[in-house]
């Protein structure tokens, strides 16, 4: 029997995987930030609730609804609203405030929806609800467990299998590597845009659906998670739908098992490991060369020696290590999205081409050397 | 002693109108420093709820723990859970204390200053190396975090000392043209400030790193110092507007603190107005601030056309603003007034040497007074012309 942490750490991070995936893949086509991409996730969250409450049926199906809902949306927002402003010769900028402001608008939309679910159906928990039902179970573990990770695959399975195999998927990649020259080869770059933007809006929702199953959800969902999907999607690179599949399953998989980590402790061994990785860290950075970097580097080996130095001595002198040992208390919760955070703003400053950009060999000599 | 009432179709104006007052310096001071960053320098700048939020919990609540320090009212116990019960003993005792009033409101601004320009500092670091898009999605993320924390770590509202207390003792409605006054003053101050630095060399010089990194490098300026300058001054303007709030509402609550109501109405503001342009953003601050209060005035009435959906004008404003905001930047992307170039002297004196220069000197024409008298005839002629069209939309490379 698999502990629980580890199941729900693997279905949140294959729930990002699924979302930072789609916002990739609106970067790769449009090359703007979508803001209003959380707001895909809540229109995912709310088809299951309706489907789960109003017509009680399961989640399931209204996860597929959801995938057409938001396909639609998403279409609706390039058509409407980005494509024309592009044409209109808008800058990044404005095309940005122009997703901010589709975001207001989603979130309006939302929101008279709820009011209707809470004062006309009845429901009194629409604005905020617990996982939704039922769900089934299979092996000792409820569906969404084995729903997740299929549908991952799956996704990753049928990008790659369109880009390299089908003609359309070439010409996709063709629209998005140089748009020009593929209008040039006759080939329809607006309708690639709009069928990377539906792809991208349904996996949205389709992830927000499945998240029903497994978490407490509600209107707020949606933009709390755009931590976490910006940082998948920056730490694959923005520009890899792939780079962002892992970037999604480290995210989630590190968030959640750090989080519960830090609050219970990571035990002698797990605290060992992290002096060490720190000290490795300090080294690496060390090595860069860079007056800054250095100091860094220094005061990251610092910290991690002084760890160990700590726990050599007998443990509970120094707050920190102990606390590393037997964990921070459940009042680490609320911070948990600085992990996402830093993981984020660390890809950006030292890869910001992304995980698939490292050169993992170069990597090892430089460090071995 | 009160305020006399104006009635005009069933609504009390005088109330109104000091409420309204209220709400335009509020966000016009905000939208200013945030067109000091976007529209001047070209930073967008996702994350302003952070700097507005931090610098009104840090400002407000570090003024009360001051006064609870002062006047010895709650000292030892826990203010953070009490703060209500102590916050209304401590306000009875600023009456008959001015001048720590006055002090607590020095205080909470100093703080508010300091705090919003660390955290401008702390942001610059990437805001200085990274692509706008980057930036954006890194300042958006920074900004949700904040929120989602302090929504977890405590959903209660903190109680904060109010300095104006006094007046409200003399009537109802006094203390209202106090709070005027206070952020009145505050917004002519930040108004004055920021037309003073974009006026001066430096506004010319925030307006080259904006549209050409490249050029402005090559003459010698450090564009990453002054994007960082730039964000520490914006951000310690944005927290005194925070803190001066906080004070105002005498809590701080953490629903407050959404980035729509922070970061999307000042931008919504700066875009109508144009970007680059105070006059503009005075101009959109009044726009936005009159549907803003004028809905909230009529909520009540409109409401009741609406059974199903108790929050229905809300959410029906959130459309507006995102179709106006749709509109204008599909429309109008420049906003209601376009951005001026801005002269290195008073127009005045430049038409006068152009005139004598480049009429009266043919007979030794030097090159460079030619060349002057050309540049002013198509300054003057050109509405529109080359130079406009480049200036017009920030953020455009």
């Amino acid at each position: 029997m698999v502990p629980q942490y580890l199941i729900s750490a693997l279905v949140y991070a294959c729930l990002f995987a699924l979302m930072g995936m789609g916002l990739t893949l609106t970067y790769m086509t449009t090359k703007v930030p979508n803001f209003a991409y959380g707001d895909f996730v809540a229109l995912g969250v709310y088809s299951a609730y309706t489907a789960s409450k109003v017509f009680h049926s399961n989640p399931y199906v209204g996860s597929v609804f959801g995938f057409a809902i938001g396909a639609v949306a998403s279409a609706i927002m390039y058509l409407g609203v980005l494509r024309p402003l592009a044409k209109r010769g808008s800058s990044m900028v404005s095309l940005m405030i122009a997703t901010f402001g589709v975001d207001i608008g989603f979130v309006g939309l939302i929101g008279i929806y709820t009011d209707y679910l809470q004062y006309v159906q009845r429901l009194i928990d629409a604005a905020q609800f617990y996982q939704l039902g039922p769900d089934f179970s299979f092996g000792g573990y409820a569906g969404v467990v084995y729903a997740a990770p299929i549908s991952v695959i799956a996704t990753v399975a049928a990008i790659y299998l369109l880009f390299t195999r089908t003609k359309f998927g070439v010409a996709m990649r063709a629209a998005v590597e140089n748009p020009p020259l593929a209008r040039v080869l006759g080939i329809n770059v607006d309708l690639v845009n709009t069928i990377s933007w539906m792809l991208a809006g349904g996996l949205a929702a389709y992830a927000g659906a499945l998240l029903t199953l497994q978490l407490p959800a509600g209107t707020a969902t949606g933009s709390n998670l755009i931590v976490e999907i910006f940082s998948a999607s920056v730490l694959g690179g923005l520009n890899s739908i792939f780079g962002a599949a892992v970037g999604g399953l480290l995210i989630g998989g590190s968030e959640i098992l750090l989080t519960l980590d830090l609050g219970l402790g990571f035990g002698y061994a797990g605290a060992v490991v992290i002096s060490v990785l720190l000290i490795l860290a300090g080294v690496f950075v060390f090595k860069m060369k860079k007056v800054q970097a250095r100091i860094a580097g220094a005061v990251l080996a610092a910290f991690g020696a002084w760890i160990l130095i700590d726990m050599a001595a007998g443990f509970p002198v120094d707050f920190l290590s102990g606390e590393l040992v037997f964990g921070f208390g459940p009042n680490v919760t609320p911070y948990q999205q600085a992990i996402p955070l830093l993981i984020m703003a660390f890809s950006l400053m030292i890869i910001p081409e992304g995980i698939f950009s490292i050169d993992f060999r170069r990597l090892l000599k430089r460090v071995k050397s | 002693m009160g305020l006399p009432s104006v009635i005009l179709f069933g609504v009390n104006l005088v109330p109104f109108t000091i409420d309204f007052i209220e709400f335009y310096a509020l966000y016009l001071a905000i939208s200013l420093s945030l067109n000091l960053e976007f529209g001047y320098t070209g930073v967008p700048n996702f994350g302003k709820v952070l700097f507005i939020a931090g610098g009104a919990a840090f400002g407000g609540i570090l003024s009360g723990f001051l006064a609870v320090q002062i006047t010895g009212i709650g000292k030892g116990q826990d203010y953070l859970a009490l703060s209500g019960r102590i916050v209304n003993q401590i306000d009875l005792n600023l009456v008959h204390n001015p001048i720590l009033a006055i002090e607590l409101m020095g205080f909470a601004l100093l703080i508010a200053a300091l705090i919003g320009a660390l955290l401008g500092f702390l942001a610059s670091y990437p805001a200085i190396r990274l692509r706008e898009d980057y930036l954006g999605m890194l300042l958006l993320a920074m900004a949700q975090f904040f929120d989602v924390a302090v929504r977890t770590y405590s959903s209660s509202p903190i109680a904060i000392p109010d300095p104006a207390y006094y007046f409200s003792t003399l009537g109802p409605g006094v203390e209202g043209l106090v709070d005027d006054a206070i952020m009145v003053g505050f917004l002519i101050a930040v108004y004055v400030f920021i037309e003073k630095v974009v006026r001066s060399p430096m506004g010319r010089t925030l307006r080259a790193v904006r549209d050409n990194e490249d050029a402005s490098a090559a003459l010698g300026k450090d564009n990453t110092k002054i994007r960082r300058n730039v964000l520490i001054v914006a951000s310690a303007m944005a927290a005194m507007a925070g803190a001066l709030y906080s004070l105002y509402i005498g809590s701080f609550e953490y629903d407050t603190w959404t980035r729509f109501a922070w970061t999307f109405w000042p931008f919504l503001i700066v875009i109508i107005g144009g970007a680059g342009n105070n006059t503009g953003a005075a101009l959109g601050a009044f726009f936005f601030s009159a549907i803003f209060k004028g809905l909230q005035q009529e909520q009540q009435a409109l409401q009741k056309y609406v059974s199903f959906s108790p929050g229905f004008v809300n959410w029906v404003q959130d459309l507006l603003f995102a179709g106006m905001l749709l509109a204008i930047l599909y429309l109008r992307p420049e906003g209601i007034i376009r951005e001026k170039s801005s002269f290195t002297l008073p127009k005045k004196v430049l038409n006068a040497i152009a005139k004598s220069k480049g009429s009266g000197g043919a007979s030794r024409t030097s090159g460079k007074d030619g060349l002057l008298a050309r540049v002013m005839g198509r300054l003057r002629r050109g509405r529109g012309g080359r130079g406009e069209s480049a200036d017009a939309s920030p953020g455009q490379h």
